[in-house]
């Protein structure tokens, strides 16, 4: 029920105040996400976090029958999590935007709980159509904030996200119902009783599609990824990402990148690894590819960049490179790191573009040439800009940094040479994906720092007319002051009170995630010793030394001594414990 | 002969009204011309209740008759609404200033009952059961409308477009009509029954299947796809919204009832991995089908994205709008017990219901504003300017048309995608994926065009200069608004309408078709209803 | 079961084509005949609209009233409606009085003439009878 009030809470209050005056829009915005995030904290009280795998605060009803489908909610704990940094960046978005929108605040805010309530519809649903439902209409919202309140170039950019995305979820839509039809009425041809009538029900098609034949998968995989790829975004079709992020508001661009980009890898990881393990073992190496490919062009333009705004926009590109090399991996540590990395950048990225947004705000730039030594002006600024930086380039004892060594640990593993080797768990990539997506890393730091130690120290720049800073409290900069006010700390602290909580204490999260992984990996292993299934696939367990999935489940709960074969405990333990 | 009439006492209660419509439109007093828009929708609303509780057809698809005449008669209705005040309003302005009355000078009569005969045509089609009836329906559809597109507006640009039209609409009845001559020639018989029956029984002869094409070919100029498209743009732009808003639904739906009847006559594949049940669409026929389906869609979401008038937009994407439901017709009724998911067909009659109403509101939304001319006459807008800052300036209105776009569009939840939907899980299940993509390629390009139309009403502000005015008619709003509500609400509650056009879909054997499918070496899936329980095919196909 | 068309046999179109050439002779000879034996003269009183009858006056190019079409059309109603009423009277008789065919017969025909009445109701209140 929790999980269909977090829904229904946002949008009740969009209509609220799209029936209300334009002054009490921020009033019920406020209320709307803070009562959400209520809700939401009642979830994760009410959630069993003994069995973190398996779906629970589930509600069904039906809808429209006649064509099978049902409004069908439940989460695991990777979908609670995702809910959870919903709900956590929705206040913020409402905070951070009292000064910057003056106008149509009744449009703004109610599209923004519009777009709230169908991202957490996104990680509730239960029901294919229901997902894909959810999953489009974070379109409108998105496209309506971008459209009406970015900056110059804000049409084209909308009309592009808008256009994009749409194409290539449509694609996924047919692979999606491809999967439903052979649900409903194909499985006899492989032997097995199938269901005869429609469903759309996720747990009903997961077993559908897992015993589909290995070219049929590998079709529905491109389909799928049509649609995720693009939401992610994945190297070859990330252009309109950078357009979007910059033209975006502060708070578009804190959901783009926090939240909107994770329903691309939450849909891989809920539906292409899971639906698809034949597909996914034979293409993971492509798909890592890609994804390196993403993490070092990402990192190379960003370098170049003189947009801070659009340089965040590009970094989003290469850190959910990560994301997908962790997704790509195959295994248990790999997939963990990736949603954690999810959750991280969510929270890293999301904060630097507050920062930007909130420099934007003063100054009306975010040209690093007309910007420069702000420490001095903005000390306060400043102490947030470098702690979120480092937080994004990986500085150990911060959330990126354990994530993203999961991510690349996880492709290390799963490679041949490694795959012999105690913790290995065999697969495609290797030593030389890890290693030169490894070189991301330092691309993240050469770019980041750069941009921090122009902007933030080094000689103070500022635009043309803001060079005598003599109008405090007034002029351009409306009611805000020269450094943040305390409504723009309040808003970049819980950010940075989690990005300090998970850099240093991650094995909640992580311990949590992992059964609900270990699922996944298992489907994936199980379909990897399909004879049929396997073809020009290496059968992972045939690998020496490579003790099977079911034991690395077992023996990482019971016996640390052990643990070798689950480096993610080992990991999570070993951080968690030098830290105390 | 009493059965076949009780199953056209809805026609007959439209033909009633149309006879008092006719008369007292031309009454001497004002207040009694004025009631023929109230009166046609009572009517109208009369026989869709009968039609609704009435007896099934006698054709090849019983269930067929009562769902085609009940959505036509609902959607009628709205369409009467929105059609208010289209004609006479120069008149009535005189006649209510003191002006003397002339019979001559005013075209109320004619108009509703125009419209009230094309909607009985309509009608009829559901009815038909015999080539010549389904003829003369598909006449009586289409020669009102030739009328009303020339008398819809005073400007030249109608009368042009209605010659156009009628022009057109004769060739298309002409290839039509030949299609049907010859297959009456190649089967003998002009009842549907006993050519369905000959079909089945001695496979399809060349005359037949060349009937088939031309009538095919012919039909298509109702519903405005490939090859019979190009009047579309020039008439729907030259009629007057409301008339336009007619155009786009009542031929259209006309149009694919006879095409669901003729194809009927020669059967469904249902893919190539299955045994089908009865006998098969011919491959040339299904050839036919997929090349104007994609062409259909292809060119109409083209075309549409680079014109700049809206009245253009809507027209060119009311042909892609038949082009996704020819793909239903491609996919045909599926197999016997298998669900809604399956059945081309029943997916076709949503999405025929779907349309109609997203279609009302669009065009409510056009018909509901005017501006001034420059002799001060009310002229219709033409331009996306006039569209901007709908939502600040005319909640109603603009909502509706942002609603309806998106819902065109087939963005969920809106009716539009769960309409869309159907016709997705038919495709693939009769095994035209590529098609099935080549859709969804067609609504990523209509995004195009249908998000301009959202994004102009809902984001811009209002231009400067003189802002269009709201046309004088409540009722026109009020159908967009009843539209709006539909349009939402059928998406979380549309399951009747789902299951109606299911069992509206339900081919009737033609003999061989009860006689379930001998097993056969490739007997698999898809005819397991059948081949496991023959007792229970039947049963299955009235409650499926 | 009626033959198709696709077993009918060629020669069953003999007797269209002996017509066709029937009426192709026929005309090909009266034209053919006529300027072969008719007598040739030529003149000025050859040339006008009646040769033997009364002179034209003015141009044959004359606007009529539009009601003269307007009674066209009420004569093409009233005239069909004949048309149809014939077959139905001479048929009518035959029908045994008992059966209740008659009444739907008789039920048809009124249904009809009901559409003529509606026809007429309509023509009248549009002012088509009426000259002033």
């Amino acid at each position: 029920m929790e999980l269909v009030l977090l829904i229904l809470v946002p949008l009740a209050f969009a209509i609220l105040i799209a029936l209300r005056p334009a002054q009490e829009a921020k009033f019920h915005a406020v209320i709307g996400t803070l009562l959400a995030a209520g809700i939401g904290v009642n979830a994760l009280g009410r959630f069993d976090w003994g069995t973190p795998a398996t779906m629970q605060l589930s509600a069904a009803w039906d809808w429209l029958p006649t064509l099978g489908l049902r409004l069908s909610v439940g989460v695991d704990s990777v979908s609670l999590m995702l809910i959870a940094l919903t709900l956590l960046l929705g206040p913020i978005c409402v905070f951070c935007s009292f000064t910057a929108i003056q106008e149509k605040e009744r449009t703004y805010y109610g599209w923004l709980l519009v777009l709230q309530a169908a991202m957490t519809g996104v990680f509730a649903s239960r029901d294919i159509v229901l997902f894909y439902t959810c999953f489009e209409f974070t379109l409108v919202p998105m496209y309506v904030l971008i459209s009406l309140f970015g900056s110059t170039n804000r049409k084209a950019a909308a009309t592009k996200f808008f256009l994009y995305t749409f194409t290539g979820s449509v694609i996924t839509l047919a692979g999606l119902v491809y999967i439903a039809w052979f649900n409903a009425t194909q499985l006899d041809s492989i032997g097995i009783q199938s269901a005869g009538r429609w469903t759309f029900d996720i747990a009903a098609l997961e077993a559908a599609a897992q015993a589909m034949p290995a070219n049929v998968q590998g079709w529905l995989l491109l389909a799928m990824m049509c649609g995720f790829a693009i939401k992610i975004p994945l190297f070859p079709v990330h252009t309109w990402l950078p357009l979007a992020h910059t033209e975006a508001p502060t708070a578009g661009s804190v959901v783009l990148a926090g939240v909107l980009l994770k329903l691309g890898t939450y849909g891989m990881f809920r539906f292409v690894l899971p639906f698809l393990p034949a597909a996914v073992l034979e293409y993971a190496p492509i798909i890592a590819t890609l994804s390196i490919i993403g993490i070092l062009y990402g990192g190379l333009i960003c370098w170049v960049q003189t947009d801070v705004k659009k340089l965040v926009a590009y970094s989003s590109v290469a850190h959910l490179g990560f994301c997908i090399l962790g997704l790509a991996a195959l295994n248990t540590v790999g997939i963990t790191g990736s949603i954690l990395y999810m959750i991280n950048h969510g929270l890293s990225t999301g904060a630097l573009f507050l920062l930007i947004g909130m420099v934007y705000e003063r100054y009306h730039t975010r040209s690093m040439k007309e910007l420069g030594g702000l420490a001095c002006k903005m000390p306060v600024w400043a102490t947030f800009m470098v702690f979120f930086t480092m937080a994004s380039v990986g500085l150990p004892g911060l959330n990126g940094f354990i994530s993203e060594f999961m991510c690349l640990m996880g492709a290390f593993q799963a490679g041949d040479k490694w795959g012999s080797l105690p913790g290995g768990t065999g697969g495609d990539l290797g030593f030389w994906y890890a290693l030169i997506a490894g070189l991301g890393m330092i691309i993240a730091a050469m770019y980041l720092l750069y941009m921090v130690g122009r902007v933030v120290w080094g000689p103070l720049v500022l635009p043309a007319g803001h060079d005598d800073h003599g109008h405090d409290g007034g002029g351009s900069h409306g009611p805000l002051p020269t450094d943040l006010c305390a409504r723009e700390i309040f808003v970049l602290l819980p950010l940075a009170v989690l990005c300090i909580a998970l850099g240093l204490f991650p094995k909640p999260v992580i311990k949590a995630l992992e059964p609900a992984v270990n699922n996944v990996v298992e489907t994936i292993n199980a379909t990897g010793k399909r004879p049929d299934a396997a073809s020009g696939v290496k059968a992972m367990n045939d690998l020496p030394g490579l003790p099977s999935s079911a034991d690395v489940r077992h023996v990482s709960d019971a016996d640390v001594s052990v643990a070798s074969s689950s480096p993610t405990v080992q990991w999570g333990g070993a951080l968690s414990g030098g830290d105390k | 002969m009493s059965e076949k009439l009780a199953l056209l006492v809805p026609e007959i209660i439209v033909f009633l009204t149309t006879c008092i419509v006719m008369v007292v439109g031309l009454s001497p007093n004002l207040a009694v011309r004025r009631s023929c828009g109230l009166l046609s929708a009572s009517g109208l609303f009369i026989a869709a209740i009968l039609a609704i509780n009435g007896p099934a057809g006698d054709g090849l698809l019983p269930g067929l008759t009562p769902y085609i005449k009940a959505v036509i008669a609902l959607i009628g209705v709205l369409l009467v609404m929105l059609v208010a005040g289209t004609v006479d309003r120069e008149e009535d302005a005189r006649v209510s200033r003191g002006g003397v009355f002339n019979a001559l000078r005013t075209n109320r009569a004619e108009f509703y009952s125009f419209i009230l005969f094309s909607l009985t045509g309509a009608m009829l089609c559901a009815s038909a059961s015999d080539l010549i009836w389904l003829f003369l329906a598909l006449e009586l559809t289409s020669l009102p409308t030739y009328v009303l597109v020339t008398m819809s507006t005073r400007g030249t640009r109608s009368q042009e477009a209605g010659v156009k039209y009628f022009f057109l609409g004769a060739l298309g009845a002409a290839v039509f009509l030949y299609g049907f001559a010859l297959i009456y020639g190649g089967t003998g018989s002009t009842k549907f029954v006993d050519i369905a029956s000959i079909i089945a029984q001695q496979g399809i002869n060349q005359i037949t299947l060349a009937g088939m094409i031309l009538a095919i070919i012919g039909v298509s100029f109702k519903i405005a796809a490939v090859p019979m498209h190009f009047y579309t743009a020039d008439v729907y732009q030259g009629a007057a919204s409301p008339v336009t808003a007619f155009l786009a639904f009542v031929p259209k739906t006309a149009g694919f009832v006879s095409l669901i009847l003729l194809l009927a006559l020669v059967g469904w594949d249902h893919g190539t991995d299955k045994v089908s049940v009865g006998h098969t669409l011919p491959s040339q026929l299904r050839l036919l089908l997929w090349v104007m389906a994609a062409l259909t869609m292809t060119i109409g979401n083209v075309l549409a994205v680079v014109q700049s008038s809206p009245k253009r937009v809507l027209a060119y994407s009311s042909i892609a709008h038949s082009g996704y439901m020819l793909v239903g017709l491609i996919a045909g009724p599926g197999d016997y017990g298998a669900g809604f998911a399956h059945n081309g067909i029943a997916a076709v009659l949503f999405y025929l219901a779907a349309y109609g109403l997203m279609n009302v509101g669009a065009f409510a939304a056009l018909a509901g504003l005017e501006r001034r001319g420059r002799d001060g006459r009310p002229v219709e807008i033409d331009s996306f300017d006039d569209l901007r800052g709908l939502c600040a300036g005319r909640p109603l209105l603009g909502w509706t048309l942002v609603v309806c776009s998106l819902s065109l569009l087939g963005l969920p939840p809106l009716l539009g995608f769960f309409s869309k939907l159907p016709l997705f899980t038919s495709g693939i299940a009769s095994g035209e994926i590529v098609l099935v993509i080549v859709m969804g390629i067609n609504s990523a390009i209509a995004a195009f065009y249908y998000l301009r139309f959202a994004a102009v009403a809902m984001l811009e502000d209002p231009s400067d200069g003189p802002k269009p005015l709201a046309a004088p008619f409540p009722a026109r709003a009020m159908s967009g608004l009843v539209a709006l509500v539909l349009v939402i609400s059928l998406s979380f509650f549309g399951d009747a309408l789902m299951k109606a056009s299911r069992n509206a879909a339900v081919v009737e054997g033609s003999g061989v078709r009860a006689v379930p499918a001998s097993p056969s070496p490739g007997h698999k899936a898809g005819d397991r209803h059948d081949a496991a329980s023959p007792a229970a095919a039947p049963a299955q196909r009235v409650g499926a | 079961m009626p033959s198709t068309l696709a077993a009918v046999e060629l020669n069953s179109y003999l007797p269209i084509f002996i017509i066709l050439l029937m009426a192709v002779t026929f005309a090909v000879a009266n034209v053919a005949g006529s300027l072969l034996i008719g007598p040739q003269r030529k003149g000025g009183n050859k040339g006008i609209a009646y040769e033997s009858g009364m002179n034209p006056v003015g141009t044959a190019r004359k606007r009529f009233n539009v009601r003269f079409y307007l009674i066209a059309m009420v004569f093409l109603v009233f005239d069909v409606e004949i048309i149809f009423l014939y077959p139905w009277a001479a048929t009518f008789p035959n029908i045994d009085p008992g059966s209740p065919d008659s009444l739907v017969w008789l039920g048809r025909i009124l249904f009809f003439l009901f559409t003529t009445v509606v026809a007429y109701v309509y023509g009248f209140r549009k002012g088509v009878f009426r000259f002033d």
